[in-house]
């Protein structure tokens, strides 16, 4: 699904990023997990082309992310308020996506029925642009977002940040219900260790920029990232 | 900490990253102001031989009195447009245990320090020492010019009050358009008149130190107006204005036609009217109209057989004014959400276009607005269709190739007038094809042949170009995506 080969990212003599390989197969939830500094959102940001690779390439479906652009059209991403029109109320740029992932109104509504209980009551129907919503309802229009239009690969940069307790189980709920229902892909960084070795079945650990751990075993997981982050 | 106050201040201008990375833009922003303070400088010391010119044998200081009333409300006018709020730096100061009012008093304090507060004073000091102190002798002078320079300070207080009270209000806009036509009126309409009304206070200004007081009464009540105000509105929900979700359906249902890019154009509009920069914009283009107004009625400008040169370039402002403004920031009007757009299949392609449909259809709209200058003669018509066609054929493609240059992130929340953000050189350089590109085409041939050979070829200029549309614009969209990575890192830094 996604492969990693000689990936590096530099700038000027400091390397930020540094994985000779990687390769998430299909169909895996895959954590991301470090310190502030450790290249997570670098890595995130280089995987969607968003930032050009000093070296080495990535490549999705088989297809180089920098040299072509079909990929985007099964990729999600939500990394932060940039991907987002701030501008538009959550219902107008929930349609505008509709009309640019070429859904139907049904479809739509389908998709955003899944997320009543997440929104709380909060996002739609309401008479506010994105850009004046609370960060936590921000990043709840992002997710949604971010899982419109049937991907196969999603992209989720600290879900859990700024989300209440419930809304926090609430997204861990949805995000097992995608992957049980499809074969989606998802790629997750998160500082929340709990969350995100309750729902992912491969952590990797970044320390400035190099992979330093990759953890498949379920039952040792916490306790190994346990041991590395208290030091 | 006043001083601690200040020198915050000054950091926050020196390392603000707009500044040091617009260097050539601050340094030509200064020269202009230099320049324009230059003007008012050469306009008061030649007051007086101007007037010796134009109305000989009159009392000069009599007439200068019943004029001063007319300078107070242009600098209303422009003071509304051009005087900021001081209120941004707030945010990070209130929190802090320092008094309300000393914030308040500093920022307050702060704006008064601008080129705006010393123009009176440049315009009225030189004639008052030239002619007023020959004949009130320096005690008149003085307190002539301190009154003056009193009512123009004010105007500052008054203003900052105004414009925080009643901004982006529509009472605003009518008091301010109310001043205008109280002015215009009252000397055109005749109506009355209102230099007669107040000469009186600057006549008494001379003799006596009474005006002068209480010109400085007026301005202590009208400072302690606006720092009542000011303290009891420190609030982060006051100053933050909120906007209602207004023309919340406004799509343009014209647009969905073109796909993808039709619903980015339908996007891009929404932004237009949901920021205040993009809006005046706008609004701006509205009020280019009346351009021509100025020139095409002007006798200065009729020629003997065709039409004065100048009126190619009106043309072009006319119908193409919101391609040039707006155009020349191309991607920072984005730059908030780039990150969108890359990470759409097919999502700068279909942005450019959309931006591309706007122009056109935008520019479309100007040309058929300016049709009733058909009045003028039919020319215009023709001089329009001419620049018209070249706008969106040729210089909407040479706009944007020129916009592309290193693009820079903007705040679309901060007002228009003198903001320079997302202005780098390439935006300077823009008015070079945009003055001389139609020139080039049409002077050959207006020479060679007539004006109207001339606006033909201009005209045929355009059409290749819009036959040539795919190729063209496919240049910008690939110059985009080769500098993608360019562009979205410079628009995800702070500004």
């Amino acid at each position: 699904m996604i492969q990693l080969s000689q990936l590096k990212k530099q700038y000027k003599e400091v390397v930020v990023l540094d994985v000779p390989t990687l390769e998430i197969p299909s169909g895996e939830c895959f954590g991301l997990v470090g310190n502030n500094g450790a290249g997570k959102t670098t890595l995130f940001r280089v995987m969607l082309d968003l930032v050009r690779a000093t070296a080495g390439s990535v490549t999705i479906n088989g297809a180089d992310v920098s040299k072509t652009e079909d990929w985007k059209a099964k990729t999600r991403a939500f990394l932060d308020e940039h991907m987002l029109l701030a501008y538009l109320t959550p219902d107008e740029y929930f349609e505008t996506l509709r009309v640019i992932y070429g859904l139907s109104v049904a479809d739509l509504k389908l998709h955003l029925d899944k997320f009543t209980e997440f929104f709380n009551d909060e996002v739609l129907g309401k008479k506010k642009y994105i850009r004046d919503l609370s960060k936590g309802n921000l990043k709840k229009v992002g997710i949604a977002a971010a899982l419109m239009g049937n991907p196969d690969v999603v992209f989720l940069d600290e879900p859990f940040e700024n989300l209440d307790p419930s809304s926090q189980i609430r997204l861990k709920k949805l995000i097992l219900k995608e992957k049980e229902n499809s074969s989606l892909t998802f790629l997750i960084s998160s500082h929340d260790l709990n969350h995100v070795t309750e729902i992912c079945e491969r952590i990797v650990l970044l320390e400035k920029g190099k992979v330093i751990r990759d953890l498949r075993d379920r039952s040792e997981m916490m306790a190994e990232l346990e041991a590395y982050f208290t030091g | 900490m006043f001083f601690t106050l200040i020198r915050l201040q000054y950091l926050k201008s020196v390392r603000s990253t707009s500044f040091a990375k617009s260097l050539l833009t601050n340094i030509l922003l200064g020269f202009l102001i230099l320049v324009l303070l230059g003007y008012v400088v050469a306009i008061g010391i030649f007051l007086k031989f101007i007037l010796e010119k134009v109305v000989p044998g009159q009392d000069h200081i009599a007439l200068v009195n019943s004029f001063v009333i007319y300078f107070f409300l242009g600098e209303f006018v422009y003071r509304y447009f051009l005087q900021k709020l001081p209120v941004l730096e707030l945010e990070s100061l209130l929190h802090l245990p320092i008094g309300k009012s000393w914030i308040i008093q500093m920022l307050l304090t702060r704006s008064f320090i601008s080129p705006l507060s010393i123009i009176a004073i440049l315009l009225v000091l030189p004639f008052s020492i030239q002619v007023i102190s020959e004949k009130y002798g320096a005690f008149g002078a003085v307190s002539w010019v301190a009154t003056i320079a009193l009512v123009s300070w004010t105007l500052h207080w008054f203003m900052l009050w105004f414009k925080q009270r009643f901004e982006d209000s529509l009472i605003g806009l009518v008091v301010v358009f109310a001043v205008l036509v109280l002015g215009a009126g009252s000397s055109y309409m005749g109506w009355f008149n209102l230099g007669e009304m107040i000469k009186p206070l600057f006549d008494y200004a001379l003799v006596s130190p009474v005006p002068l007081i209480g010109m400085l009464l007026v301005m202590c009540g009208a400072y302690f107006l606006c720092y009542r105000f000011y303290v009891s509105h420190a609030y982060l929900e006051d100053l933050a204005e909120e906007e209602d979700v207004r023309f919340v359906n406004q799509s343009i249902g014209f647009f969905s036609r073109f796909g993808l890019a039709g619903e980015l154009a339908n996007v891009e509009w929404k932004l237009i009217i949901r920021h205040k920069k993009s809006r005046t914009f706008l609004m701006m283009t509205a009020f280019f109209l009346l351009y021509g107004l100025i020139f095409y009625n002007n006798p200065a400008y009729t020629t003997e057989d065709g039409f004065s040169f100048l009126f190619i370039f009106v043309g072009v402002f006319i119908t193409g004014i919101f391609m040039i403004q707006y155009g020349q920031l191309f991607l920072s009007w984005n730059s908030a959400n780039f990150d969108f757009y890359l990470n759409q299949k097919g999502g700068i392609e279909a942005l450019v276009k959309g931006k591309y449909l706007l122009f056109l259809s935008i520019s479309l709209i100007c040309f058929l607005a300016s049709v009733p200058y058909v009045y003028f003669g039919w020319h215009f018509l023709l001089i329009h269709l001419a620049t018209f066609l070249f706008n969106v054929g040729i210089l909407v493609h040479v706009i944007i190739y020129l916009a592309l240059w290193k693009p820079k992130p903007m705040d679309l929340n901060k007002g228009a007038m003198f903001n320079y953000e997302g202005v780098g050189a390439a935006q300077f350089l823009i008015i070079i094809p945009m003055m001389l590109g139609p020139y080039l085409i049409y002077v050959p041939f207006s020479l060679l042949f007539n004006d109207y050979i001339g606006l033909l070829a201009l005209s045929i200029a355009g059409i290749l170009g819009i036959f040539g549309f795919k190729r063209l614009s496919q240049i910008n969209i690939n110059r985009v995506m080769t500098n993608r990575y360019e562009i979205s890192s410079s628009f995800r830094q702070e500004l």
